[in-house]
């Protein structure tokens, strides 16, 4: 079971984050060998554990042009089971489709991790369980959330790098929408949308924070994503220990003021660091791996100026 | 526990009835639970929305595979399982009903120790009107530009997956069905009006070129892709206006789409979609016994009741009556 009281701190008792950015040109190379270098480096705590990788699976996309590759899925996989975990496994709860097999088939993820039968967890079909939300800052007051997520040791967030049509950006705080149940909350989860879309994604990252967050930037997704943006090649993964760090670093890799995205800036405060100085940089800078992503007009406050790309 | 895969015989695949009898009969009922009741998976707990599926499923194949003692069970369980206010929960911990009540309904409508539970259920159903649709909300909703993105009618109104939320395909397509085939007079004041407006919102949320998503025909000026799960449940929702053109739009859809089916429940459902309005199932389409092979419906109980019900020659299970299977 996660320690659900490393999910609160206020920022300033919180540690510097890790955060790491490798350049992975395309989905050819040893990426397993990539991340399993770089997830050595934070001497994780996953040996005889039970991991919970959280991809982000949208829909059918026979292109991945939305979903976590399933590459870079298989390639973490492996590598925590290097690590020493005892399982680990794959899980989501796709949020516009229920037909979960569709999309996992239509992405081939079979095809990189092997039989899914006893390693894939629809998370929107799980066994649920009643967890009342403390942080009240939407107005849900509970939430009935899928019992593996609940359990496991270790649960990593692998968003894909994108933007979001209403959020801004979705990363590894916005992934954990897919955690909701859709057999409770339905196809899509409106019940969030009804509790506003940031203060949800804090309800539900302070009721499971993810341990770690690997996110697949090597092509992501700019315009009017999640799901009908235009794939953006970037080249990068990048990965760390705080899922506000991560997030605020891929933020300035896309060219974007984190503390301008409501939801990250607020979760700045109690779930991770948004703040450069609290994170610990490894790997490539955030400037030579910056690549500007293009955002809808309703988001444009969001560009950062001084990043030099938008003139 | 899982399903019988020492059937399957890659070189020789069987039918999808034979394999809906031969393999997710004895999946199903293998994996009930000890309430009578089935989880979404076999060892999960029982929920209202995959036990409604599987008694609808074993009571199809009634007259091929009796299974009389396990759906006996199984309607038990959902009887049980209604909350005082006539609604029932997705799961048992819930306090509050949602769009599980019209399959519960649906599930136990030729149930005779069920009628009050059904009325209940649907007096409950007539009464829940989504947020999203409310004088209130379409005022609003001109004086804001951003509520434009969307272009829909909100004052078509249908359901939604939870009380108090906004208007969604699949749960408006089956409160649609279960209201068609309750009897005219079991039925509250507000279902005839219900149903009308229901079946607008159907039609004002379709695609542009035909089929359905979850309910998001456009955004941003952008055409939503229609999918394969929520275009069958609307025109089985639909099906009795099978001339409309939007009906024979979204139904060509379906029909070019098969082969782009690429989940056993969804090539299911398909199935049943077309057979349903009249359509043959072409040859060379893909099977459910292949589907089947990949990922063994993750063992998914709705997926295999849903193969089972797509085995049915003549579909009356979804009338609410009992089907004859091949």
């Amino acid at each position: 079971m996660r320690r659900p009281d490393i999910a609160l701190v206020p920022s300033f008792q919180r540690a510097t984050s890790r955060v790491v950015i490798r350049r992975a040109a395309d989905y050819e190379q040893d990426l397993a060998a990539v991340i399993y270098e770089s997830l050595r480096a934070f001497d994780l705590p996953v040996k005889d554990k039970t991991v919970l990788l959280k991809p982000n699976l949208v829909g059918f996309d026979p292109l991945c042009e939305m979903n976590t590759h399933p590459y870079v899925i298989a390639a973490t996989r492996e590598s925590f089971l290097r690590l020493g975990a005892a399982q680990v496994l794959i899980g989501d709860g796709p949020a516009m489709d229920r037909d979960t097999e569709a999309i996992i088939e239509s992405v081939r993820l079979r095809e990189f991790t092997g039989p899914l039968g006893r390693t894939f967890v629809d998370l929107n079909l799980d066994d649920v369980k009643r967890v009342l939300l403390s942080t009240h800052a939407s107005r849900l007051k509970e939430l009935y959330l899928p019992k593996t997520v609940l359990g496991v040791d270790f649960l990593v967030s692998m968003p894909k790098l994108k933007t979001h049509h209403w959020a801004g950006v979705t990363l590894s705080l916005k992934n954990m929408f897919g955690i909701v149940p859709g057999s409770c909350y339905g196809w899509p989860k409106n019940v969030l949308h009804w509790a506003g879309i940031d203060n949800s994604i804090l309800d539900i990252n302070a009721a499971s924070r993810p341990d770690f967050a690997i996110v697949d930037g090597i092509v992501g997704m700019e315009g009017n994503g999640p799901v009908q943006g235009t794939p953006k090649p970037c080249g990068v993964l990048v990965l760390g220990d705080d899922p506000v760090a991560v997030d605020a670093t891929c933020c300035r890799v896309m060219g974007l003021r984190p503390e301008k995205v409501k939801y990250l800036n607020a979760a700045g405060t109690l779930l991770g660091h948004l703040d450069a100085a609290k994170i610990h940089q490894l790997g490539e800078t955030v400037a030579s791996a910056r690549t500007p992503f293009a955002v809808l007009d309703a988001f444009k406050e969001l560009r950062d100026p001084g990043a030099g790309v938008w003139n | 526990m899982t399903p019988a895969r020492e059937n399957l015989h890659a070189a020789n695949p069987l039918s999808d009835s034979a394999f809906a009898m031969k393999v997710c009969f004895p999946f199903i009922c293998k994996a009930q639970n000890g309430d009578g009741g089935w989880g979404y998976q076999p060892g999960l707990d029982s929920r209202v929305e995959p036990t409604s599926w599987a008694v609808l499923a074993l009571r199809a194949l009634e007259s091929s595979a009796p299974s009389t003692e396990i759906s006996a069970r199984g309607l038990q369980f959902l009887r049980n399982a209604q909350l005082a206010n006539g609604s029932w929960p997705a799961s048992a911990e819930m306090r509050s009903g949602c769009w599980v009540t019209a399959l519960a309904c649906w599930a136990l409508a030729a149930d005779v120790q069920a009628r009050a539970a059904v009325a209940a259920g649907v007096k409950w159903i007539c009464n829940d009107w989504p947020r999203d649709g409310s004088l209130w909300r379409r005022w609003r909703g001109r004086l804001l530009s951003h509520h434009k993105i969307a272009k829909q009618n909100d004052s078509y109104r249908g359901w939604g997956w939870t009380p108090q939320t906004s208007s969604w395909v699949e749960p408006t397509s089956f409160a649609v069905i279960l209201l068609a085939i309750s009897p005219i007079k079991s039925l509250p004041k507000a279902a005839a009006r219900r149903r009308e407006l229901a079946r607008r919102m159907l039609y004002d949320r379709m695609c542009p070129g035909g089929g359905w998503n979850c309910g998001n025909p456009m955004v941003y000026g952008v055409a939503g892709e229609p999918l394969i799960v929520p275009t069958v449940w609307a025109l089985l929702a639909l099906h009795d206006e099978p001339d409309k053109p939007e009906f024979i739009m979204s139904l060509d859809w379906l029909e070019k789409n098969l082969g782009n089916a690429r989940g056993a429940g969804s090539l299911a459902l398909a199935r049943i979609g077309m057979e349903v309005a009249g359509r043959k199932w072409p040859h060379g389409a893909p099977t459910i016994a292949e589907m089947y092979g990949r990922n063994e419906f993750l063992q998914n109980i709705a997926v295999a009741s849903w193969a089972c019900l797509a085995a049915c020659q003549r579909h009356e299970w979804l009338a609410g009556g009992v089907a004859e299977c091949s």
